[in-house]
């Protein structure tokens, strides 16, 4: 089984290679639309802005073999991998994500009386909302590894599998039948993150 | 719930072993640094900081080596420190497989690093680190692993920085350094209240109480300390319990 990694080019994929080869995983760079050939599951990781990511991978003609891919297989996207699944974001008004969901990406709400701090950066709880296979010998209210400073909130029930709260409640795990995504980092979420990683490569939906 | 407050063990790394000296001074040898990472991960550390404690002085680069060989075995936020002069310093040591990289000698004579370098890669992986000193009722700035004194000031410098795109602050108290008699929480508070991004705070630790007022009285985001877990004085795991009974949430 190949896991492929998307690398846009503007972040540090790195650290998500190192932990799936540690679990044992084959993986693969996916850099163009030819790099698919031959993945079974892939990993979108990625950190800052949705907008000059989508316009990156427009240009690498990569938005069409992503979509297509995403329509049958596993796909398993990491914070900024979880933002570009949303139909677009605040942060950027002329590039579209992925569409797969049609809500919005919004920016932390931040009250200038509060000391809390944006970015989101740190360990923070993870409390499910459902159950589900990537849940797997995991259990609700555990820390996390978080960094971003825009979020999910709006989103239908159904898609929701846990949530986190930091000034707001926002959405850190949703789904939809084969795609997952996260808004904390597995990759650095200690041994509890890599459990949640060898669930991924262990997940058949 | 909340962030949980940051536990940071710190390995000062020279030659590719850890290494410890007291006031900046009389350097001894104390083991391996991917063995030392690997045993912090398992006791519950938040982060890892390593430190090439004498690449700026001596104009060597960080050991990438050591590097490579940490995260391919550790997976929680990566920090290296030490020497680090470009943009491409900064890149390379997120290749590999640093999470966030510290800036500190070249910040001061090059404040566009950390611009540039937050602009490239985000503030979220630039971390600047600032030695200070305390003399006539200010604390100063050092540059040079403690062996030049700035015309800055450090609260001053920390606000700077931060407008420059810094992430966090990784301040550290020369006078508390290798004392084990506390961190200097004065400096910390003052800090802490004009900062918008998070604080560490460095230098002093000896004592569990030391690292609970760290958080309480110095109202630091994140406590980094390297003897004290390194010779297993005290463990991570007393310091979280520590850190909970007092009401302040913690990972594990």
């Amino acid at each position: 089984m190949k896991i492929g990694v998307i690398d846009y080019g503007a972040s540090n994929i790195f650290s998500v290679v190192r932990a799936l080869n540690s679990l044992g995983a084959n993986t693969s760079v996916v850099k163009k639309p030819e790099d698919f050939n031959g993945i079974d599951k892939l990993v979108f990781p990625g950190q800052g802005s949705m907008g000059s990511c989508m316009s990156r991978l427009n240009k690498a003609e990569m938005v069409i073999p992503i979509k297509e891919f995403i329509e049958e297989k596993p796909f398993l996207g990491i914070c900024l991998g979880l933002q570009v699944l949303f139909s677009g974001s605040q942060e950027s008004i002329e590039e579209k994500g992925l569409g797969v969901f049609s809500e919005e990406i919004k920016k932390f709400e931040s009250p200038e009386n509060t000391k809390l701090k944006i970015p989101h950066m740190g360990w923070n709880q993870v409390d499910f909302s459902q159950d589900h296979f990537l849940w797997n010998g995991l259990e609700s209210g555990a820390n996390y590894y978080f960094v971003h400073s825009y979020l999910s909130c709006k989103l239908k029930e159904e898609f929701i599998y846990s949530k986190t709260e930091h000034g707001q409640i926002f959405n850190s795990a949703i789904s939809k039948d084969n795609i997952f995504a996260t808004q904390f980092h597995p990759e650095k979420s200690g041994k509890l993150g890599l459990k949640f990683l060898e669930n991924f490569l262990n997940w058949r939906p | 719930m909340s962030l949980t407050i940051r536990i940071i063990p710190c390995l000062d790394v020279r030659g590719g072993r850890v290494v410890k000296g007291i006031n900046f001074k009389d350097i001894i040898d104390a083991g391996d640094p991917a063995e030392a990472a690997l045993r912090y991960d398992q006791e519950g550390a938040d982060e890892i900081c390593m430190l090439d404690i004498d690449a700026s002085y001596e104009a060597r680069s960080t050991t990438l080596e050591t590097v490579e060989k940490i995260a391919n075995q550790v997976f929680i936020p990566f920090t290296v420190g030490g020497g680090v002069k470009s943009i491409e310093d900064v890149e390379i040591l997120l290749k590999s497989g640093a999470d966030k990289v510290s800036i500190n000698t070249s910040g001061i004579t090059n404040p566009k690093l950390i611009s540039e370098a937050s602009k490239e890669f985000g503030s979220q992986c630039i971390v600047v680190a600032i030695d200070a000193k305390y003399d006539s009722e200010n604390w100063h700035v050092y540059t040079h692993g403690g062996k030049n004194k700035t015309k800055l000031e450090a609260l001053s410098w920390a606000k700077e920085v931060e407008q420059l795109g810094a992430g966090e602050i990784l301040m550290t108290s020369m006078d508390k350094d290798g004392t084990k008699s506390g961190f200097d929480n004065a400096l910390n508070s003052k800090l802490a209240s004009i900062l918008k991004i998070p604080l560490i705070a460095s230098g002093g630790a000896g004592k569990l109480n030391h690292l609970v007022d760290a958080v309480k009285l110095g109202k630091a985001d994140a406590v980094l300390a390297a003897s004290i877990f390194h010779y297993q004085e005290i463990s991570i795991k007393e310091v979280k319990k520590a850190l909970q009974e007092e009401g302040l949430s913690t990972r594990l």
